[in-house]
């Protein structure tokens, strides 16, 4: 009897589960299907369009799948976290299977992402992304290149960017320089006759003359970051060979970049110990007219404009005192150069994701391509566009930043979409530091960047 | 007569009569008790689980991931063994010496000058003045440990900051008329020890302290009777009474800077040659500027760091003489 009574018990708990199990599936069959895609992006205060421009695109994707009874919400993590950080929280919850649907990133990291299976390729060739959709067809053409590796397409341009080298037309004219001489400065710098050398003597000069205080000649980017690298480049250098998928070091240019590096602080344009200045230190200088000549992002515009310098005229304050321009060339009669650092959505893998969404990922990154939401971030966060149409969209026109700098992009480079450029640009501005803080010689740097790359990457070298 | 919890192959035979615990676990050896043999297991058994499931396991599997070739390119699936070639790479990496350079530098000097010397300065000075003011006086030390670590690190960066936003170069340098510089670019070794010697000095004060407190009062006394000025008293009765606590200190202190890097890598992470072995390890395995990650190779640099606490542990215990430190008190034999 009493067995009896335990199996009546456990049937009675059990049964109504089966019930309510069945009832639910009956209740989803009938009702919309409801899916939920996840982005993640590192964004600043200026740059949450872009997460936001995946919830908007939502709207606008929800009306087409009604007729496919799926009701689509967009959930946007944006962080504020480096991206080493952030590339490691992405590393760790795609091995649980954790990962986002869709992810924001720098696109030097397919090489890496792609090898583990982490993201999906999206199409063949550049000719059959653009055949998906009137969105991608309207890219800017060379941005493609950045979103291919092994001859597969694998992201879809966010936003892409010009580093220019900010001068301030205030000093120059304190300097003696007309105003006609300063508005031809970023001409002469386009077409390498205004160099690197050319920018330390200006710089001696104006501390000479008591423009600049001593050591505020030329102030570079406080930390690493790929930007250095425009100066390797900028001596003749080259970081990659498409051919055989290999980095190269041009070991004469990297000698003169290091040498660049070291001069500017033996001459005294910039500081003695320099690099590693807090980033809060670096944006007040240079924003409130302390520098001569400063290495930045056209971004930064942005950023100094709303943080900086509000209470002394935001924008006006910053195009009335700064002008931009190339980073110069250091072989006088080379066209100057500056690096571009496009970042990308992806499409997470389904067992990085622990979703099948790949499709509609898809489907909505063609809706948030578009001139009005990608507009809305570049204008907010002084980023460059990536589409043809934006050239000619009202707003994005109005933009005297984003016009004026719009050039730049045809001067561009890239960084290579390669493995092991992490490691090789580790050894390039480890012994950059040293070089520059005189711990190293430059010719003992070069050495050094070569030791190192053949133990860290080996093969995967080519050196000239 | 006083009760003895530790078991050794001499006192099997020992006829003296040990009281029993009320009821408790007999820990005298015996066939009748209940399992003798293994009653130290009962003792030091959740202790011993704790060591094995946080530091064991964790010391094996860093181990085992030191003979892969994991990476961010391989992930945690693709992964593949090839032997001892990280091992190998730290031997024939061009930058090892200068990580081992800077980590000798690190630990000898912030462990001399600040975790035990300054600490055992602190400690003697405040048991040595009215006590209210030596309780103050290392509450004051205290500060920059219970201080977040991230505010600490940030109140140094604006200290030693250039002119015209570093308190030392604007309110000191600049008006005494000496060229100003970011001070932690310009004396890197001085700045991480100086940061991390404030922060370590606080805990050998304490246990000194404590230690220094505890000495009988008949001895000072005795030694002041006996004519000792201070620099006697500290040589021949403080510094051999608490010897037990030193060798602690120092041990403790050793290990624990061999393997810290926090503060490190929140003021250079690692620029002007600053990178310590750990926090290289930390940079290769678990974090750097574009998020790539080598697993394998981090695992190694890790497991050396592991190879070599343990051979401080064992040439600490030597060096001190933990053994005779720990033998049973002689009245226990008598």
């Amino acid at each position: 009897m009493k067995r009896k009574s335990l199996i009546f018990l456990v049937l009675l708990l059990i049964v109504p589960l089966f019930l309510f199990a069945g009832g639910d599936q009956e209740k989803e069959a009938e009702g919309p299907k409801e899916v939920t895609i996840t982005i993640w992006t590192k964004a600043g205060e200026t740059e949450l369009w872009r997460g936001l421009a995946a919830v908007e695109a939502a709207k606008e994707l929800n009306k087409e799948l009604e007729s496919e009874g799926i009701v689509l919400t967009v959930e946007a993590v944006q962080e504020t976290a480096g991206w080493g950080d952030f590339n490691k929280k992405f590393t760790m919850a795609s091995e649980a299977g954790k990962g986002p649907d869709i992810l924001c990133t720098g696109h030097e990291n397919i090489a890496v992402y792609g090898s583990t299976g982490y993201i999906i390729p999206l199409a063949d060739s550049v000719e059959e992304i653009k055949a998906m959709a009137p969105e991608f067809d309207d890219v800017i053409e060379g941005l493609w290149d950045m979103t291919s590796w092994r001859g597969q397409i694998w992201g879809i341009p966010q936003d892409t960017e010009a580093r220019p080298m900010f001068f301030s037309k205030t000093k120059l004219n304190e300097l003696g320089w007309s105003d006609a001489k300063i508005a031809a400065l970023p001409d002469e710098i386009a077409k390498g006759n205004f160099t690197l050398d050319d920018m330390i003597e200006t710089g001696k000069e104006a501390i000479a003359k008591g423009v600049v205080e001593p050591g505020y000649g030329y102030w570079s980017r406080p930390k690493s970051g790929g930007d250095f690298i425009q100066y390797y480049m900028a001596y003749g250098g080259q970081i990659y060979d498409a051919e055989q998928d290999k980095l190269v070091i041009v070991k004469d240019a990297l000698l003169e970049w290091y040498k660049f590096q070291r001069r500017i602080v033996t001459e005294g344009v910039t500081p003695k110990n320099f690099l590693g200045t807090d980033w809060g230190i670096w944006h007040n200088t240079v924003s409130h007219n302390n520098a001569l000549f400063f290495a930045g992002g056209v971004w930064h515009f942005a950023e100094w404009a709303t943080q900086h310098v509000q209470d002394i005229g935001g924008m006006d304050y910053l195009f009335e005192n700064f002008g931009y321009a190339l980073q110069p060339t250091g072989i006088r009669g080379v066209a100057a150069q500056q690096m571009s650092h496009p970042l990308i959505y992806v499409v997470v893998a389904e067992d990085s994701s622990g979703n099948s969404n790949q499709d509609l990922a898809i489907r909505l990154l063609q809706k948030m391509t578009t001139k009005e939401l990608n507009t809305n971030h570049a204008v907010g966060s002084g980023h460059l566009g990536i589409l043809k149409s934006q050239a000619e969209y009202t707003p994005y026109k109005e933009d005297r930043l984003l016009s004026e700098t719009l050039y730049m992009l045809d001067y561009a480079f890239f960084q290579p979409n390669h493995p092991y450029y992490p490691s090789y640009w580790s050894a390039l501005w480890t012994n950059m530091e040293a070089v520059q803080n005189a711990a190293l010689t430059p010719e003992e740097g070069v050495a050094a960047v070569l030791e190192v790359l053949e133990v860290e990457i080996g093969d995967a070298l080519i050196i000239k | 007569m006083g009760f003895k919890a530790r078991h050794s192959s001499s006192t099997a035979g020992n006829p003296v009569q040990k009281p029993n615990l009320g009821g408790g676990f007999n820990l005298r050896p015996g066939k009748n008790s209940l399992g003798n043999k293994y009653d130290w297991l009962l003792f030091m058994g959740p202790a011993m689980l704790l060591v094995a499931v946080f530091f064991i396991t964790p010391v094996i599997i860093v181990f085992i991931i030191s003979f892969t070739n994991m990476s961010s390119l391989t992930g945690f699936s693709n992964w593949s063994w090839i032997g001892f070639e990280n091992w190998i790479k730290i031997f024939t990496h061009p930058q090892s010496g200068q990580h081992v350079e800077v980590t000798i530098i690190y630990v000898f000097f912030t462990l001399i000058l600040f975790n035990v010397g300054l600490a055992l300065v602190l400690a003697i000075l405040t048991t040595h003045i009215p006590k209210a003011a030596g309780f103050a006086f290392r509450a004051l030390w205290l500060v920059p440990r219970i201080t977040p670590v991230v505010v600490y690190i940030m109140m140094w960066r604006y200290l030693m900051a250039d002119s015209p936003y570093g308190i030392f170069n604007e309110l000191i340098f600049r008006p005494l008329g000496f060229e100003t510089s970011e001070m932690v670019a310009a004396y890197p070794y001085i700045a991480i020890i100086l940061v991390n010697g404030f922060i370590g000095a606080s805990f050998g004060m304490i246990i000194f302290t404590s230690a220094i407190e505890s000495i009988s009062k008949d001895i000072m006394n005795s030694s002041l009777v006996d004519g000792a000025n201070i620099l006697q008293r500290i040589k021949y009765i403080i510094i051999p009474q608490i010897k037990w606590p030193l060798m602690f200190v120092t041990t403790f202190q050793t290990l624990s800077l061999i393997t810290s890097f926090e503060q490190i890598m929140l003021l250079t992470d690692g620029a002007y040659g600053t990178e310590v072995w750990s926090l290289w390890a930390y940079h290769k395995g678990l974090n750097n500027y574009f998020g790539q990650f080598q697993w394998g190779f981090g695992m190694a640099l890790a497991g050396i760091l592991v190879i070599i606490s343990i051979v401080f542990c064992i040439l600490y215990l030597k060096f001190f003489k933990f053994s005779d430190m720990i033998q049973e008190p002689k009245i226990e034999t008598l």
